[in-house]
Order: structure tokens, then sequence, then C-alpha cells
């Protein structure tokens, strides 16, 4: 099939995509959450007032009216205002993902090559001491919580020792690097652990294949073997790893901002949930469907081109 | 080929390293330092700001974020306690006349608007009483207005003005009949009846005055775009991240008070008496959410001030409550102030089954205030013994309410008495409560005192709305909830178990005693006098002895300051004092290099 149409297919999925999503949050809503108005006027809110504002926020409407309207905007990306803080829901979304981005993507990137690095290197070295003292490590630093992470790194690095912001963030290059690398540092130690461990598993399955013995008898260099073979077979997995973790990358960390001050997306649906703070919640939801269905179009698209046997279709 | 690798692993390691180091080093040199010179607050806020539009201000953090820019007619003087409210924006404090219903401000002339894009040539305008007539007229029109509930009634055709406005037939041009103003710097209210507490309204972030330019200028965006009168100008706004405003240069002229206590003069607070406020140049409000940064910021002498929370509190401040010899080597300074709130388990008086006098009394006595103010508290909270909490007129000093627990070998008597021996007889009796783990905890921590006696609890968490919307429907058997004070006046808690006020409306455990209401209607057209006084603590003693609810404590804020910030003074309703405080520079520099 064609790329392109396949694209256009693909990209058409996204309507029954967000018409089941925006059903899906509208019904829980309106089934699971409270009244908002009793959040938004207050301890001192009255039943006129309280009438006034439903109506105001068109929740005294019928239900199929209400969500038109809700599918309407999320076609359209116009989000309005968050009930809660009255800001503008793409400008809060705007706002918070550049600092998460700054945060998340140089981490994810360092710990992604680090730990595929590392892990060519131990199956390389499968068995020997080498290897054991790695997937010791690896074992040890999955071990503590990611908290006890955050804790200490913020007590020594950046209060005794003084060698990093204890928290805050400024906007702009380069301002923001040394408020990042703290945070960044230990989002690539907790990740170290499971990655490192998962792409050894890859990288073994695929050392004692017969094509690798065969490149090896023809003389091949271990480099070549490596990153020729070895990787290349194992980028299927990698890439479904890697495409399935970026869509997070934009939701920020919840631990790493809250405690870093870093004013990312990280506690927006949290915040956005227990202000029941539908608009918020819907446009989130939305935002987190489309790139999801974006990353599982570009993971398709490479498979193709780390792997010719597979056909788009 | 391996021996290769090998080889190069090390230098490789050796080398990336060294580069990796360099760099973050360098990087980490590009944060951001004040200016030599340059008196900087910096402040921490322990959470995110929802805005700084007056009418949607209730919330503490957001209402001080309003009262750094904006202002209102009156404020309270900063030292004096109990508060005492003066002329802010106003001239004097107003004439009232008609027997309490007519209230009319003089303005005070030369105000001016912070210079901003939205007037002609970017310079801020004056301020003039007709602007204060249209910033109460917003919360009026505006259904979502927090502060309606303050005015609602009150002004003589407010509430009509609000129906015709609802409906299409009124706009923000429409008059008042109670809402004018007379002439350039002269605004009147009228009221529908004498309501003594109208004056705290002046003082409230709601009211306070805003430029109808900016409001249509920046229409919804005006919630990002403050312009006001006040001692400070926003700079930069990033609501989950930090505020920083600077000294407002066309600020009026505004002194620093030169009257305070005997204690305060002590204290140092009298120094800068006379000096023109703000006393700093700049403001920079560090939000985060958790307390570790706050309190690893502070220590290393990043904050100026700093709450201290509740995990860090014993390590800091000992039994007898003073510092630890560590933090004050530093300089710290502790600061102790009672809040102006109560907290409380409430019984559901439409429940027949809490008509019985004696069993609430039993419940409150197998109570034990005491364990739970150091269990939830840090001991740091005073143990209630009735509605009203220190620091206001009405609270009875040294007052003994013979009901607040612990005396489980009474309780036990009183519900025999009650008519439920060993609670035999009494349904399982369930307690509401918001859905926070410290809320959960004191909901656990009651039904085990209430174990004691035999009365079976079941601890219900809800979310927030959820919990709002089964207290105002009534459908709580008792519930948990706390108390935090509008303005400083015993009629603001009272008015919590004024019969007239049940569900939905502030009397959510719907008591309706008659006697009670009766005082409570003889002080609503009282101002402050000793008659008045008089009638708040004989509610106080009757709050106490029927119980209409099991008192918790009245909290306490510790607070520390380092030893470099001048003229912290806590104050309850903290809008705008960031303009008294001050730095030492010199000692700031000294201090530091203890950090």
């Amino acid at each position: 099939m064609n790329i392109w149409i396949y694209i256009l297919r693909r990209t058409l999925y996204i309507i029954p995509i967000l018409v089941g999503v925006t059903f899906l949050i509208f019904v829980l809503f309106h089934l699971v959450a409270g009244d908002p108005t009793y959040l938004l006027l207050g301890k001192h809110a009255s039943v006129s007032q309280m009438e006034a504002l439903r109506t105001e926020l068109g929740l005294d409407r019928p239900w199929f009216v209400q969500y038109w309207d809700v599918l309407k905007s999320s076609f359209t990306f116009d989000f309005g205002r968050s009930w809660a803080s009255k800001q503008n829901i793409l400008d809060m979304v705007k706002q918070g993902a550049i600092p998460s981005l700054t945060l998340t993507l140089p981490a994810f990137i360092i710990g992604l090559f680090l730990s595929i690095a590392i892990s060519l290197f131990v199956s390389f070295h499968r068995g020997k001491p080498i290897d054991r003292v790695v997937v010791f490590i690896t074992v040890a630093l999955m071990s503590f919580p990611s908290l006890a992470y955050i804790l200490f790194g913020q007590y020594f690095f950046g209060y005794k020792w003084g060698l990093f912001e204890i928290s805050g963030y400024e906007f702009g290059f380069p301002y923001f690097i040394p408020y990042v690398i703290l945070p960044g540092m230990i989002w690539v130690a907790v990740s170290l652990g499971p990655d490192v461990r998962f792409f050894r598993t890859l990288m073994l399955d695929e050392i004692y294949q017969d094509y690798v013995r065969t490149a090896r008898s023809k003389g091949m260099t271990e480099r070549a073997v490596l990153f020729k073979h070895v990787l290349k077979n194992a980028m299927i997995p990698i890439i479904t790893h890697v495409m399935n973790q970026i869509p997070f990358l934009f939701l920020g960390s919840l631990l790493l901002e809250s405690f870093f001050g870093i004013p990312g997306l990280g506690s927006l649906i949290l915040e956005a949930l227990n202000n029941n703070d539908f608009p918020t919640i819907k446009a989130m939801a939305v935002l987190i469907a489309v790139i999801y269905t974006f990353f599982n179009l570009v993971m398709d698209i490479l498979y193709t081109v780390v792997d010719p046997r597979v056909r788009l279709g | 080929m391996k021996e290769k690798m090998k080889k190069s692993i090390p230098f490789f390691t050796l080398a990336s390293s060294f580069l990796l180091s360099g760099a973050i080093f360098f990087l980490v040199s590009c944060a951001k330092k004040d200016k030599a010179g340059e008196k900087v607050l910096h402040l921490p806020v322990s959470a995110k700001i929802k805005g700084m539009d007056p009418i949607y201000t209730n919330d503490r953090y957001s209402v001080n974020a309003v009262g750094r820019v904006y202002e209102g007619l009156l404020s309270y003087h900063y030292l004096k306690r109990p508060f005492v409210l003066e002329p802010n924006l106003a001239l004097a404090m107003p004439q009232v006349q008609d027997g309490g219903k007519t209230y009319t401000f003089k303005l005070r002339p030369g105000v001016l608007f912070h210079d901003d894009k939205c007037f002609p040539g970017g310079k801020g305008r004056e301020m003039v009483a007709q602007d204060v007539v249209y910033s109460f007229k917003r919360t009026i029109a505006n259904p979502k207005a927090l502060g309606w509930w303050v005015i609602d009634g009150k002004i003589a055709g407010g509430n009509d003005f609000r129906e015709k406005v609802a409906k299409g037939k009124a706009t923000m041009e429409s008059p008042i009949e109670g809402l004018k103003a007379l002439d350039r710097y002269t605004v009147q209210f009228k009221l529908t009846e004498p309501f003594p507490q109208f004056l705290y309204a002046f003082a409230m972030t709601f009211f306070f005055v805003v430029p109808h330019e900016a409001v249509k200028h920046y229409g919804e965006e005006f919630i990002n775009h403050p312009v006001g009168t006040g001692p400070f100008t926003l700079k930069e706004f990033k609501r989950t991240n930090r505020i920083v405003l600077h000294k407002n240069p066309t600020f009026r002229k505004k002194l620093y008070p030169s009257e305070g206590t005997p204690e305060d003069r002590k204290e140092g607070l009298l120094a800068d008496a006379g000096k023109q406020l703000p006393l700093v140049d700049k403001l920079v409000i560090h939000i985060n959410v958790e307390s570790q940064p706050r309190w690893l910021s502070f220590q290393a002498g990043k904050l100026d001030l700093l709450e201290i929370p509740k995990d860090n509190f014993d390590t800091v401040v000992t039994p007898s409550r003073n510092l630890s010899p560590k933090m004050k080597k530093k300089g710290i300074k502790l600061h102790i102030t009672p809040a102006l709130d109560v907290t409380y388990t409430a019984f559901q008086h439409k429940n027949k089954l809490f008509s019985n006098l004696k069993l609430r009394r039993a419940m409150s006595l197998a109570n034990d205030p005491h364990i739970s103010n150091n269990l939830f508290y840090s001991s740091t909270a005073l143990v209630a013994q009735s509605i009203i909490p220190p620091g206001i007129a009405g609270f009875i000093s040294g007052f003994k309410n013979q009901w607040v627990g612990p005396d489980v070998k009474r309780a036990k008597k009183l519900l025999a008495e009650a008519g439920y021996p060993g609670g035999k007889g009494l349904p399982v009796i369930t307690f509401d409560t918001s859905a926070s783990t410290v809320s959960r905890q004191i909901g656990e921590f009651f039904k085990k005192r209430m174990d004691l006696i035999g009365i079976k609890v079941q601890v219900i968490t809800n979310p927030w709305p959820e919990l709002q919307k089964k207290i105002q429907t009534a459908q709580t058997m008792i519930h948990s909830l706390a108390w935090g004070a509008d303005y400083p006046d015993a009629h603001n808690f009272l008015q919590l178990l004024y019969g007239p006020n049940k569900a939905p409306g502030s009397n959510g455990s719907n008591y309706n005693d008659p006697e009670f209401n009766q005082l409570f209607e003889s002080i609503r057209t009282l101002h402050d006098s000793p008659e008045r006084t008089k009638l708040y603590e004989k509610m106080y003693k009757i709050a106490a002895d029927r119980l209409p609810w099991i008192y918790g404590v009245h909290r306490q804020s510790f607070i520390m300051t380092q030893g470099w910030l001048k003229n912290f003074k806590k104050m309850e309703f903290e809008q705008g004092t960031e303009q008294y405080l001050s730095i030492d520079l010199e000692k700031k520099k000294q201090l530091q290099a203890h950090f």
C-alpha cells in the first residue's frame, strides 16, 4: 500500500478514537464526579448561586447537547477555559509542555542511549563478572522507590553539597538547564535499571542467533556484528518500547516536577481531577489520544524502515 | 577486537566524564542571581495560584497574590491586635448615617493605577469613586463571583440589579440604588438594614478596586494581567512556578506605621516607622507544593521565611516551643501565632438521634482532642473549648468546657443515662470527612475513641465536592470540618449555628436553638461594644454547654524567619503585608556565611 494512503487511513482512525474517548470521559464525569459548583463557589455558595453557575456552565442542558459541545471542542481544539483556574486550557498546556519536555526529553534520550549501550556491552560479556555486576546494579537501582532518589538527590546534591539548584525553574535557554540537571539525572537513574534489563534480554535473544555466528565466521568485526546485525534486529521491540513512552514525555513526571518545582504538565490532570475541572480533563484526554495515535503511526512506519519484511496494510 | 574495546572504554569514559562534568558545572552557573544591593524578598507558597482577578479569589494563596497588586478602601493595621480597620484607599473611615444603613467614603485623591497598556499612552490614571462602584458591580453582576455572599441582600437594589443582569435587562452601566459615586472622590453605600460587619467587606479582596479599562482590554485574560493601585506591579506570572513583582514606581505616599504595642517596639517592629512603603525593591514568590524543597531552600538561605512543615517540626522546635540551638545559631527566629479558626465534628441535628444532649456530651467526653492535637498537629494547636477562637472578642480566656474530653468514665455514665448503655441500641454512626490522608486518620482516631464507650463509627471519606454536597443536603450523621475566619469578628463563627442559616446555608449541622437564634438576631445590628462582647460571650458559653459540635482545636502557625528579614509580624489577613517587610542586606551577608 502507498505510504500516503496508509498515513491518511490511520489519520482518519483518530475520528472514532476521539468519539470513543470523549464519550467515555463524558459518561464517567457525569456518573462519578460530584457537582463542580460546590468547589467553584467555595464555602459560602448559595443554592441560587449554584443554579446560576450550572446554567452558565451549561450543565442544565440535555446530555446530548452537552456531549455535542464536548465533541465539537475536541475536533476544533478549542477547549475553552479551566473551570477551576479560569485559565485558557491550551495556554496552560503550552506553558506546561515546554518545562516538561525540557526535563523529560533529554533525560529520556540520555537514558535510552546509556541503557542500550550498557546492554550491548554486557550482552557481549555475558556470564562474566562485569555482566553480573551490571545485573546486580540494575536490580539494586530498581529496588529503590523513585521518591527515595528524589529525597536523597535533593538533600545531598542540592542542599548539602550545593552542586545543583534545590528546586525552581527559569524559562528560556540556557536558564532552564541548571534546574533540570538534577531531576534529569534522577530520571536516568530510575529508568536505567528496568531499561538495561529489558534491552539486555533483547540483545541476548539475538546474540546467539545463527546469523550472528555466520557473521562472525565470515570475519566481521565485533563492532559490525553488534551494531549492524544484533542492534538492527533488536530494533522492532526497541522502537515499540520507545514509541510507547514518548507520549508520556509530554505529560511530564508528577513526582519530579512537584518536588523540583518544575511547572510542567505532571500535575495538571491530577489537579483537574481533584477539582472536577471537566474542560481540563477532557482536553488532556483528547491530547493524549491524539499524541498516542500519532506516535503509533510513526511506530508502524519505522517498523518498515528497520525491517523490510514488515508491510504497511 | 575485544582487547581494543577494553582499552578504549576507560579512555572514552574518562574523557566523556570530564567533558560532561565541565559542561554541567558551566550550565549550573547559568542560574539567575539577585543583583547586588537590591532588596529582594524570596517567599514560599505551597499551592498553585489560580489567578489575580479579585472577584475570583477565595483561597489564601490567590487572596495574597491579589493583595500585592490591588487595594481596598480599608485595610487592617499591620501591628495592632486585636485587628483594627484603618483607611487605605479611603481618606478616612466612612461616615455612617441613617442608623447604620448609609456608609459614605471620601477617597484619597491622587492614587494612580499601575502604568499599563490598557490606558491611553500606557500611563495609569487616577482612581476615582466610579472605579469603586464598578468594582462592586462586578461581583453583583457575575454569578461566578465568589464574594457575593458578603453583600447578598445587603446593598439596596443589589439583588434586583443582579437578577436583571441575568435576564439581560440591565448592564454594568445601569444604576444601583444603594451604590453611587456622589462625586469624583465620594462613594456612598445604602444598605437594606444595618449591618455592622459591612465594613469588613472593604478589606476583602473581592471588592478591591480595579479599572474598567483593564477588564475590557484583557477580557478573560484579565485574571493574568492585574492592574491595581497596590505597592507592587506584576512582572512575571507563572501560576505553577513563580511570581515576580517589582516595587510600584507610582505608588502613593503610604508610610510604615508608627503605632504598635510595646512588644512590637521591643522586637524592633517600629524601627522603620514613617518610611515610605514598600520597603523592598522586588518580590519573588516561589511556588512549591512539596514541603521538602521549601524546607531545604529555607535551610540554604534561599527563602526568607517558612511555615514549618509538620514533618520537620520536631527537628527545629523544642518541647518548650523554642527554636533548636542550631537554628538560633543561624540567626533564625520563630513566630508562633494563633490562627482564627476552629476544627470540629458536627452532629447532624436533623437526625433525631442527636437531639439527645446526653449522647452528644458522652461522645464529646469520649473524644480526646489533646492526643489528636499531638498526633495531627504536633501539639502546636490549642484545644478548643467552644466555637470562637482566641484573638477576637467573644473568646473567653481561661474558660474550661466541662464537656471537652477525655473522660471515658463520665462518658460511659452519660451514655447510659442517654438510654444507650455501652452503646446498645445505637446504630452505626457514619463519620463523613474529606479524602485526604490526614482527614482519614482523624476519622480513624475518632472511631477508636468512640469504641471505648461502645459506639460503633464508620469512617467515610469523600472527594471534597461530594462531602460538600452531602453536608448541604443533610446526608451526613456526623462530619468533620474546619472553619477559618473571613473577618475578625465572632459573628463569622456564630452564624454557623444560627438556625435560619441551615443547609444548604452555612449552618451545615442544621443546629436550631431558639435561645441561640434570638441572641444572634440581637447582635446582628450591634456595632463593636462591651454590650455586644457580652452577648458574644453568652453565645460562646451556650455553644460550649449544648455541644452542637464536638470541638477540635484552634490551629497555630509556626513560622521561621531568617535573621535578615525585618518587620515580620504574622497577620491572619495577610494580603499586601509584604509592603511592610524589609531586608537587612549587611546582616544577610554576615549570616549567610553560616549557611
